[in-house]
């Protein structure tokens, strides 16, 4: 298993190398943390197609679907199974409170 | 950094259909080979394909058994992520100056057990999905990729060292440095393929800014069943479309854009493509907008027919200009080139860019006598004699790297390539 205090060393050399990591790139993951955060709640009341998402979650309709297809990857959310114009998604096992 | 060195018969660059079946070729006869490859998975464009025209074959299941075929070979190198900066012609070898980019991971420890990537915190559009899903900042590529590395990609890297921290192999490795190769090699055969003309290619057509509007490889990844969305949704707003459209030639036989030529594969593409759309889509209406159908192949003007017969309505008319409504539903402003009705204004829920194809690498900067024809793809020196020998000795071409071009003919060229270059090696 990795020794945390060398993967400390290393990224503090990486700093010094590169300099620090840029604002910019901090402020996205920030925005990514918390768009994700809002699928996630917005999701906890029920499963929601993508212009329902988006309008619980704040986020334009393409952002919402693209955060959907994320997470629906990393096996956060699941495909509710049915017809329609527009599926609907839903937490996935154990997730949904 | 010490220089790692090879030295074999034949340097493939490009791991497509045509650089996997020509590096194959040679190795079965007994030739030693290095394929190098610039993206970190070896299969070019057809290991992201949906299905094959016209068999409709899937099209990751007949490109997986020969990547792993080339990448278990005994007398196949394979180096991925990798870019070759120079070759020389040194007497009768070529030597290549290659770097193998930083993964920043240790590949010889590296378990591809993923769980890097589930604790990264950072996503990123994935290309192999077109944009249209998302990866990690480290990554394995895709699921069938050879070899089975993720790749981290430092600049969207936040350094929380998560990765590193989960990594059962301790193999993460922040300041890893690109190492350098020299491969020598008596032949060298160009397989580096194509890619498509851009999106933004014409005004006209939004430019690249309509999003439902969108390229003919993101409708593959639609269509491919671990596709980005596991079904075929348009991109603005998750919705199954009802109506979609092809507009062919957008980007073929247009000298305004420097593309006067017909790039083959399109409209056997887009046919493939709306067959498979009326499979998934049974209540969808599929239109095709085309100037005339070349179903040139074995077995493709049945196919062409199987098309119509399904109902797919091909209307023969030049799209003059794709806009916008309100919702995001692209307007198609056609002009019939069959009976007298003017223009018309046409609403599709989805509209897909027949788009055309151009050379993905200029093949003559490499200087070894190999020059282009005059749009850029590798020039055959006697067309009429070979489909591989180019004006450079010793420097074959294969697959679309020499203009567009299927599979099968791929396939084919990728033969009598392998051949021309045994034959140059063994009157060496
Ligand atoms: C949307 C679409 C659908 C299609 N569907 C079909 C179909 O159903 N049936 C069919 O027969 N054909 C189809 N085609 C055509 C088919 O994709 C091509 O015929 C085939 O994939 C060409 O293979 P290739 O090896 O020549 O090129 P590529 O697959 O492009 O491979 C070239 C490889 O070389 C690499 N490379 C390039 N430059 C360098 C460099 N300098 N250094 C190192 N590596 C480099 C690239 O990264 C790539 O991996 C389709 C095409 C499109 C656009
Ligand atoms: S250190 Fe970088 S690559 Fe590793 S988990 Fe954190 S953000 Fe991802
Ligand atoms: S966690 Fe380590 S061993 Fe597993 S895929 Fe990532 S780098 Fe490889």
């Amino acid at each position: 298993m990795a020794d945390v205090k060398q993967i400390a060393e290393q990224l503090k050399k990486l700093t010094g190398l590169r300099g620090p990591v840029p604002v910019e790139l901090r402020d996205r993951v920030a925005a990514q943390n918390k768009a994700q955060r809002a699928v996630l709640d917005a999701l906890k009341a029920g499963p929601k197609t993508v212009p329902e998402l988006a309008a619980a979650a704040g986020l334009p309709q393409d952002q919402a679907l693209w955060y959907v297809a994320a997470l629906r990857k990393y096996g956060k959310i699941a495909d509710v199974p049915g017809k329609g114009d527009y599926p609907k998604y839903e937490l996935k096992g154990g997730e949904a409170k | 950094m010490s220089l790692e060195k090879i030295e074999v018969d034949a340097l493939v660059v490009g791991s497509g259909i045509a650089g996997l079946q020509s590096a194959l070729d040679l190795a079965d006869q007994g030739y030693s080979v290095a394929i190098v490859e610039r993206n970190p998975s070896i299969g070019g464009k057809m290991i992201s394909l949906s299905k094959v025209f016209p068999t409709l074959d899937c099209a990751s299941c007949i490109t997986t058994p020969r990547m792993a075929s080339v990448s278990h070979h005994p007398r196949i190198t394979t180096l991925t992520y990798s870019t070759v900066d120079a070759i020389r012609r040194e007497g009768k070898t070529f030597t290549a100056a290659i770097t193998r980019k930083p993964r920043y991971i240790d590949e010889k420890e590296c378990i591809s057990c993923k769980r890097c990537e589930e604790v990264c915190p950072v996503f990123l559009p994935d290309e192999y999905e077109q944009g249209m899903g998302a990866k990690k900042t480290i990554s394995i590529p895709f699921t069938n990729a050879i070899p089975q590395f993720p790749v981290m990609h430092p600049e969207h890297c936040i350094r929380c060292g998560a990765c590193a921290r989960a990594c059962p192999k301790d193999c993460i490795d922040f300041l890893q440095e690109p190492a350098p190769v020299e491969i020598k090699a008596k032949a060298v055969i160009l397989a580096t393929g194509y890619e498509t003309t851009p999106m933004t290619a014409k005004k006209q057509y939004g430019l690249g800014a309509l999003p439902n509007v969108i390229s003919p490889m993101a409708a593959e990844r639609l269509l491919a069943p671990h596709g980005p969305y596991g079904r075929v949704l348009r991109p603005s707003d998750g919705m199954t479309p009802g109506s979609i459209a092809y507009v062919q030639c957008a980007g073929s036989r247009d000298k305004s854009i420097g593309i006067p030529y017909c790039s083959r594969v399109c409209c056997m593409y887009a046919i493939k493509q709306a067959i498979l759309l009326s499979g998934s889509l049974p209540i969808a209406d599929i239109t095709i907008y085309y100037m005339d159908i070349r179903a040139f192949g074995k077995g493709y003007e049945q196919f062409y027919n199987n098309a119509r017969a399904m109902g797919i309505n091909f209307v023969k008319a030049k799209v003059a200009r794709i806009t916008e409504d309100e919702n995001h539903n692209p307007v198609v402003r056609i002009e019939k080139q069959e009976g007298t009705s003017g223009p018309e204004e046409i609403k599709h829920e989805l509209v897909i860019l027949s788009q055309g194809l151009v050379p993905a690498c200029d093949g003559s900067k490499f200087g070894l006598g190999a020059a282009n024809n005059e749009f850029g793809f590798v020039k055959l020196s006697d067309e009429t004699v070979s489909s591989a020998v180019t004006d450079g000795a010793g420097v074959f071409v294969a697959g679309t790297a020499k203009g567009p071009r299927d599979i099968p003919d791929s396939v084919v060229d990728a033969g009598s390539a392998a051949i021309e270059a045994a034959s140059y090696i063994r009157r060496l």
